[in-house]
């Protein structure tokens, strides 16, 4: 497969160790070397597998902490890795129930609510790609999947409603993350899955937005529009907020780029208003 | 090149076996805290078109990029090179990365933060981002690529 100058049996055995590292017990940020060497697995072999396979073998549900990393590994190779990586995703949902499960109520550090709550938004966006198969697990833009949905305005709107709803989830997990901060303590675990949260939040945004605006284009009666232009609306709001907080801790912002929106919405009747970038 | 380092690269080159091509790379892209020069690079852009030397240069290219981090200046220096080699160098240069964007791409998130406290990653994550971007927008790189090659052209006195 490979056109990079790879070598299985290293990749494999390197890539247990890679899992188990960015899995450790540390209250910290899961290792992104450790990290990026999963993501680039996948592209290099076109599969997953082995990556699942070692996140079970590992001790990691007696620990909050290790399972709660694992839960950032796994979001960040469905959104960064091969696309393969999403569909084996889709067999792995019991393994992702079992995680939710074994955390005693709210566990010893907190991360008890955080768990459910990120497996509960794992399994929507595992679902969400289920339906639809042409988005890649980042939401990065392509103009021609907007395209497909304008066609058809039943199948746009449905898509749409679906995007707003992952949106809503990914509102509402970022808010309890936020509420699990601890004064006095390093937040940087938590902090760290914020990092996918804001990158995937901001891919979908971009992608209502020029859905849309087609959308608007398209149609003679915009009145059926109104509900989903209403929704965007507050939407628009709740994110601005979300970028603000994020936009506050500097270890964030030394990691990523966080979106700054305007004061309002876009006009989504302004057919030749750009994308936000 | 006076430095311990270059001493042990020289001597890493001759003892591993690193071909002419590879040796190249890895100079350019060496721990010293100077940037590659404009003669290595362009060097390095003439060698990719013969396609021996390509695949040989490509094979350091990415042990550098996935270098540790600690080593981020092989990385950031390798970024240096291949910014360089996609506006310079062969076709097969644009083909290879567009075909493993990932390797880059994965940058972005690159960490490094060195004993003084400074933030030594944040070179490799926006060069990477630049890099990706560039990938990304073929039109963009067709026209970067054909200009430089027209400026080159006329500066070699051959081009209309």
């Amino acid at each position: 497969y490979p056109t990079r100058p790879v070598d299985k049996d290293k990749a494999e055995a390197e890539l247990t160790i890679n899992i188990k590292k960015a899995t450790s017990p540390e209250e910290t940020a899961p290792k992104q070397k450790h990290v990026r060497k999963c993501i680039v697995y996948t592209w290099d072999y076109h599969s997953s597998l082995s990556i699942w396979t070692g996140l079970r073998v590992q001790p990691i549900l007696s620990d909050e902490v290790q399972t709660f990393k694992a839960l950032i590994v796994v979001h960040k190779v469905l959104q960064e890795g091969h696309p393969i990586s999403i569909k084996e995703g889709q067999g792995q949902t019991s393994w992702l129930e079992t995680c939710a499960r074994t955390v005693s109520s709210d566990g010893q550090k907190g991360y008890g609510a955080l768990i459910r709550s990120y497996v509960s938004f794992i399994l929507s966006k595992l679902r969400f790609h289920r339906s639809h198969p042409e988005f890649n697990g980042l939401f990065e833009y392509e103009e021609y999947v907007s395209l497909k949905g304008i066609d058809d305005p039943n199948q746009g709107y449905e898509t749409i409603t679906d995007l707003m709803n992952l949106q809503d989830q990914i509102e509402s997990f970022q808010k309890l993350i936020f509420a699990h901060f601890r004064h006095s303590a390093n937040n940087e675990c938590r902090i760290s899955s914020l990092v996918p949260l804001v990158k995937e939040s901001y891919g979908i945004y971009r992608f209502i937005t020029s859905m849309l605006r087609a959308m608007y284009r398209r149609t003679d009666d915009q009145d059926v529009l109104e509900p989903l232009r209403s929704r965007y609306n507050s939407q628009h709001y709740s994110l601005r907020k979300f970028y603000y907080e994020c936009s506050n801790l500097k270890y964030l912002t030394g990691l990523i780029n966080v979106p700054k929106l305007g004061q309002d919405p876009p006009n989504l009747l302004d057919s030749g208003g750009a994308v936000p970038d | 090149h006076d430095s311990a380092s270059s001493f042990k690269t020289a001597t890493q080159n001759y003892t591993k076996g690193y071909s002419d091509a590879q040796a190249k790379v890895r100079d350019a892209t060496s721990n010293d805290p100077w940037g590659p020069s404009g003669t290595q690079m362009n060097e390095l852009a003439e060698l990719t078109y013969n396609q021996q030397d390509f695949v040989e240069i490509m094979e350091i290219l990415d042990k550098r990029l996935n270098d540790k981090g600690k080593n981020w200046r092989h990385a950031f220096k390798s970024l240096i090179v291949l910014d360089y080699l996609l506006h310079a160098g062969s076709e097969n240069v644009v083909l290879y990365f567009k075909d493993n964007i990932y390797v880059v791409k994965t940058l972005k998130e690159f960490q490094y933060i060195d004993e003084d406290g400074k933030d030594q990653g944040a070179n490799v994550r926006q060069k990477a981002k630049d890099i990706t971007n560039l990938l990304m927008d073929e039109s963009r790189l067709r026209e970067q690529r054909r200009s430089r090659a027209h400026m080159r052209d006329r500066m070699l006195g051959e081009g209309p």
